[in-house]
């Protein structure tokens, strides 16, 4: 699976079985070990985000989330939990390799009891009101930015390669990002983003990262939102890798059936 | 019997609400308030108060479902009804559906092509929430399902036909123009419950990578019942002395289908159906009764887009009538559109949303701004106006005196 989930969020990374040396790592190089991480053929989670405002506020959206790699696409469909009003509504997404081709996606909505298409073109929405936009959940690919590593640097305890990233596409979201990558883990530990106007608008921050059945697993992340002193906290629990998810599990049927 | 059922439903909500829930049920459910205000005189549309409740409790190979919910009004009888309870039978390839459920077929947004089988409530018009409007029909339901593709039958034992509302309401329907005062004759209006005026419904669909899609067909009733009108005619003034209408419902077949696919970053749907042998009602005097029976079809083509953060949707409809006859008292052709414009702000806690139904034969319309503020999780309030416009002709223009605002607050659980 190429991606590590919402909770892939992040960006990050994976232990790759190349070795490079050091010294010859480019950011692009960096960047695509992280996109090529083994996270297994198909993964389960219970996601939870706390939505907090600049007064302490919190709001919480909770969610079940189903992943698998079928090879050439990946199919992943969320079930949400809470708040209540949103319950038994359900997301799927279906992501392609191939190059340049957009995501298919679907939601289920119980008051309309419709599966209604939905265009992947709006990456740039954010996410159940969270802080995270869809392309920040998502598996961006490295040849959409150009990479370069612009230094080394010690994050606690972790040396992190530090790569600067900019879109090739004019009208992105973002004007650039930073990516802090821990060395020999390659796991992404921080991450800016800068809006268009090249202020810092986000920092993406790991608090928690584990290994599960030998994957590096990303529990805890929080996204910050600088300028408008607002936070979305992500939690990823009760992580399952390779339980053979059956492919019948990523259909209308199962949107519909709901949990 | 309704403070009976009254009382059985809050001993449900107490003993759910207890440690003795069985394991694996969930119960949730909202309660709402909603006040509505006619601008014209200040006279409150409506004033409710609503609880609605819905139990599940899942196995792996079944469920049930049941979703109880009382209307309570000051000024009208409590009502307490069923929209759907229904058990679930899971197997491998297919599922089985029986009893009181909504189904609901098709693409359109607010619109009714080929989603048929459940029937509407218009006793409040197309003002409630859409699952409120859908009524909960007694069936089986059988989903086979082969990867991507799936085949459902439905067989509905009983017919149940649209609900209007009552003649005294400001939401009851205008009535064809006759030139005296008809008498009502309904010794033909009832359905007897028997297997052969029982419906049936297959449809087909697929979600694929490029579109999806539905086939479906059906020997159904028209909801809507046709007026037959007989005619006395006075022997010495050759005039019209006494005009019975009958009410009765007939027998449709419907088939059709619908699609939605991406082109880019829009959403292109599509859907339509043929009718076969629906009754219209004519003013040529060699129809007898004051109808005629005619094929139409009804479709629909639309497309959903965003830009600058706003959703934005189209639909074009139009019914079209088949071998049209002048006498016909419809139009032979009935154009309508819709517009949906809707944006979040603050985090997608408020939702501004303006939805407009457009008549063009009569250039009515149905505008529905609305302003949606969820103050905390679960909690959600709500203000709007229905203004209706247009020649009082048309299925909106005719009710042009009930424009109206409104609040609604809706607790979530």
């Amino acid at each position: 699976m190429k991606r590590l989930i919402i909770s892939t969020v992040i960006a990050l990374l994976a232990i790759s079985t190349v070795s490079f040396a050091k010294k010859d790592l480019t950011g692009l190089d960096i960047i695509t070990k992280v996109y090529n991480r083994d996270d297994g053929n198909d993964q389960t989670g219970d996601l939870t985000m706390t939505l907090v405002n600049k007064f302490g506020d919190q709001r919480v959206r909770k969610i079940k989330q189903y992943i698998r790699d079928f090879g050439d696409v990946e199919k992943k469909i969320m079930f949400f939990l809470e708040p209540a009003d949103v319950r038994n509504t359900s997301f799927m997404n279906w992501s392609y390799t191939e190059a340049g081709r957009d995501d298919d996606q679907w939601i289920y909505l119980p008051a309309l009891k419709k599966v209604k298409r939905i265009s992947s073109d709006s990456k740039s929405d954010y996410f159940m009101g969270s802080d995270f936009t869809y392309d920040d959940l998502g598996d961006r690919h490295p040849t959409e930015d150009t990479h370069k590593l612009l230094r080394t640097e010690k994050i606690g305890d972790e040396e992190c390669y530090v790569v600067e990233s900019i879109p090739k596409e004019a009208d992105y979201m973002y004007s650039r990002t930073v990516t802090w990558v821990i060395k020999d883990k390659w796991i992404g530990l921080k991450k800016e983003f800068y809006d268009e106007d090249g202020d810092l608008l986000k920092i993406l921050t790991i608090n928690k990262y584990e290994k599960i059945n030998n994957y590096w697993t990303i529990l805890d992340t929080e996204m910050k939102n600088v300028q408008k002193d607002h936070k979305t906290l992500m939690r990823l629990a009760n992580v399952k890798y390779d339980t053979n998810i059956s492919d019948q599990q990523f259909t209308e049927r199962m949107m519909k059936r709901g949990l | 019997m309704k403070t009976k059922l009254f009382f059985f439903l809050l001993s449900v909500i107490f003993i759910m609400a207890s440690s003795a829930t069985p394991q694996g049920l969930t119960f949730r459910g909202y309660g709402r308030t909603y006040l509505g205000l006619l601008t014209d005189d200040g006279s409150y549309s409506i004033q409710q108060n609503t609880l609605d409740l819905r139990l599940e409790h899942k196995r792996d190979k079944t469920a049930l479902f049941v979703n109880p919910y009382i209307y309570q009004y000051p000024d009208r009888e409590i009502n307490l009804k069923l929209r759907q309870a229904y058990l679930d039978i899971y197997f491998n390839k297919f599922d089985i559906r029986l009893g009181k459920q909504q189904i609901i077929w098709g693409k359109a947004d607010g619109v009714f092509i080929t989603d048929i089988i459940s029937p509407k409530d218009l006793s409040e018009f197309l003002l409630p929430d859409f699952e409120e409007i859908r009524i909960g029909v007694d069936a089986l339901k059988l989903n086979y399902y082969l990867g991507d593709h799936t085949l459902e039958l439905v067989w509905l034992p009983r017919f149940q036909p649209t609900i209007f509302a009552e003649p005294t309401s400001i939401w009851a329907p205008k009535m064809m123009d006759f030139p005296i005062e008809p008498t009502f004759d309904y010794s033909n209006f009832q359905i007897e419950s028997k297997l052969s005026n029982s419906e049936i419904a297959a449809k087909y669909s697929a979600l694929t990578s490029a579109i999806d899609f539905e086939l479906m067909a059906g020997y159904l009733w028209d909801d809507n019942p046709t007026n037959h009108i007989r005619k006395q005619i006075d022997p010495v003034t050759r005039q019209i002395n006494r005009l019975i209408v009958l009410p009765q419902y007939h027998r449709l077949t419907m088939g059709g289908g619908s699609f939605s696919t991406t082109l880019g970053a829009w959403v292109l749907r599509g859907e339509g159906a043929y009718y076969n042998g629906k009754f219209f009602n004519s003013t040529n005097p060699v129809y007898t009764d004051g109808t005629v029976q005619k094929d139409y079809v009804h479709y629909l083509l639309g497309l959903d887009y965003s830009l600058w953060d706003i959703r934005l949707s189209g639909q074009f409809i139009q019914e079209a009538i088949l071998d049209y006859e002048p006498e016909i008292y419809q139009d032979e052709y009935n154009n309508m559109a819709t517009f949906l414009a809707s944006r979040d702000f603050l985090r997608e806690t408020v939702n501004l949303q303006l939805f407009v139904y457009y008549g063009f034969n009569n250039e009515d319309a149905l505008v529905r701004p609305k302003l949606t503020y969820d103050f905390a999780d679960g909690f959600e309030i709500l203000l709007g106006a229905n203004i209706f416009t247009g020649h009082s002709e048309g299925w909106f223009g005719q009710y042009k005196k009930n424009d109206m605002v409104y609040a609604k607050i809706k607790y979530s659980f």
